[in-house]
């Protein structure tokens, strides 16, 4: 990875400065695509004539009117679970080969608006779930750190593509882990807002309830940039919220003095136990925030496994609703892991799924009453560096509870970070989570780590 | 403590759901089934006929003509 990939506040500020062309900038991008992807697979779908008439036309606009946003002359890339209108959307499912979508996702369009450039669409999981496979149509993506190694999913591509520089920022969807996994693995900074804040309109459905869209990129900054495009209420979504979204970037760089961080230790000491680079990451975070003048408390939930039943409970029904006729009519055609995803709808009843729904509102519920004099709790993202892509557990839904899946029960915004690197030179993160809707705070907290750490000088050594 | 599946019960849920398995995929699936049951006895708690689910909506004002 080179260090002439700048971050996106870098830059928008040479763009502005017209010190940057938006050209020259996606030539570099493209450039890192020719000489990486063949190896990475982050993209399924390269866009590249339209890239660079798109970055002709940010280059000529930004040269006449100034840059709209700090999104313009950006490149960018897709999440292939993304409608976008005149270009494929195949969720890398053999189902979808042919689907070209006639209209754009919202975000895909707000992203648009901003005046980014679209370099493609990026490998996922199997309509975002189900672990790599190596029966799809498309390779999955490989860790730009060893490619020998899993990118965690199901936003693998967009994990890939950032951390090797081939664009600066992506879209990524969580039901469970979806941004912040592959943004651990892969050493970037990923942002799952809270649920509503992103519109779904126009992304193909995990599970209805926990599904969100959100910002990948190098640096908590760079995702703050990008959610200011993101953020907003919008008719199409049924759970859009519609509020006030406040400037992300604004309280930035203001430090973290007096900010109550509370540790929720057993859920990576007890629970599921960390390996030592990880829990080296946690307390590192934790020492890091005390000499910024933040205030570090204890906080106790309930089991991380209780956290873990319900969610995946709820994910495993929804996404067999959604996806039940062909599951009937062409099971065949899903690759090995998404059919076994689809499989276990068929075990959890009615009532099975109601509870689950009903102890979502007693976790939620609680994670407020523990937050309500804390700004943000941390803890992992996954106990260890990744691992090698050909070693993952085909049920790993059933071995060790995910780190992830309780804020997509709970909805509330949560972020992974890069907090160091373990023995195998694979980046470990931490994740911050906040309240709903206080995504400047974790912004905020995410950012002050970031600056204050010297991990996001290290870049992946792909070349 | 969740009750083991038996044959019967197995290809009936299958049945069911519409899906129809490979004799090893019916074996490989029938390994896993104790760990939903187990998670569905993990989120049943003794919480009484009133406790609301996560999933109760109000009107918003789009709603309201």
């Amino acid at each position: 990875m080179s260090a002439a990939i700048p971050t996106i506040a870098a830059a928008a500020k040479q763009i502005a400065a017209k010190e940057l062309s938006p050209v020259e900038l996606t030539k570099a991008c493209l450039d890192r695509v020719h000489k990486l992807d063949d190896r990475l697979h982050a993209f399924v779908h390269l866009t590249e004539e339209r890239a660079l008439a798109e970055a002709r036309a940010a280059e000529a606009a930004i040269m006449a009117n100034g840059p709209k946003s700090p999104l313009h002359g950006i490149p960018i890339g897709l999440k292939d679970i993304v409608d976008t209108k005149g270009i494929p959307t195949t969720c890398q499912s053999k189902l979808l080969q042919d689907n070209i979508p006639d209209s754009d996702a919202t975000c895909a369009e707000k992203l648009a608006a901003a005046g980014t450039v679209l370099m493609g669409k990026l490998t996922t999981h199997e309509f975002a779930d189900g672990g790599p496979s190596f029966d799809l149509p498309q390779p999955p993506a490989r860790n730009p750190w060893d490619t020998g190694h899993f990118t965690a999913g199901s936003s693998s591509g967009t994990g890939a593509g950032v951390a090797a520089g081939m664009i600066l920022c992506g879209i990524g969807t969580d039901t469970g882990g979806s941004i912040r996994g592959p943004a651990a693995y892969c050493g970037i900074a990923g942002l799952k807002p809270t649920y509503g804040l992103v519109s779904r309109a126009g992304v193909a459905p995990a599970a209805f309830s926990l599904d969100h869209i959100g910002p990948m990129a190098w640096t908590a900054e760079d995702c703050a940039i990008m959610l200011q495009a993101l953020a907003g209420h919008d008719p199409r979504d049924p759970a859009s919220a519609n509020r006030p979204v406040p400037d992300y970037r604004a309280a930035l760089g203001s430090g973290i003095k007096g900010a109550r961080i509370g540790v929720i230790h057993h859920f990576h000491e007890t629970d599921h136990k960390v390996g030592e680079a990880t829990q080296r990451g946690i307390n590192g975070a934790v020492d890091t925030f005390r000499g910024l003048g933040a205030e570090i408390r204890e906080v106790q939930l309930s089991p991380l496994q209780d956290w873990h039943a319900c969610g995946s409970l709820i994910s495993i029904v929804e996404r067999a609703a959604a996806y039940e006729e062909w599951a009937r009519t062409r099971l065949p055609d899903f690759g090995e892991r998404m059919r076994t995803r689809l499989m276990l709808g068929a075990f959890v009843s009615g009532v099975d799924y109601l509870q689950a729904v009903r102890r979502r509102r007693e976790l939620r519920d609680e994670l407020k009453v523990a937050m309500a004099d804390l700004d943000v709790v941390l803890t992992a993202v996954f106990p260890n560096e990744a691992p090698q892509i050909d070693a993952l557990p085909k049920w790993d839904v059933f071995q060790q509870p995910s780190f992830m899946m309780p804020f997509n029960v709970a909805g509330c915004p949560a972020m992974s970070v890069c907090s160091g690197f373990g023995a195998g030179g694979l980046p470990v993160a931490i994740q911050i989570v906040g309240k709903p809707f206080r995504e400047a705070t974790v912004l905020r907290v995410a950012d002050a780590f970031e600056k204050a750490t010297p991990f996001r000088d290290r870049r992946p050594p792909a070349d | 403590m969740p009750v083991a599946i038996n044959d019967d019960a197995f290809a009936y849920l299958l049945a069911r759901a519409g899906l129809t398995l490979t004799d090893a995929e019916k074996a490989e699936l029938k390994t896993v089934c104790d760990g939903i049951a187990a998670m569905a006895e993990r989120v049943r708690k003794p919480r009484g006929r009133m406790a609301e689910p996560a999933l109760i909506y109000g009107f918003a004002e789009e709603d309201m003509p």
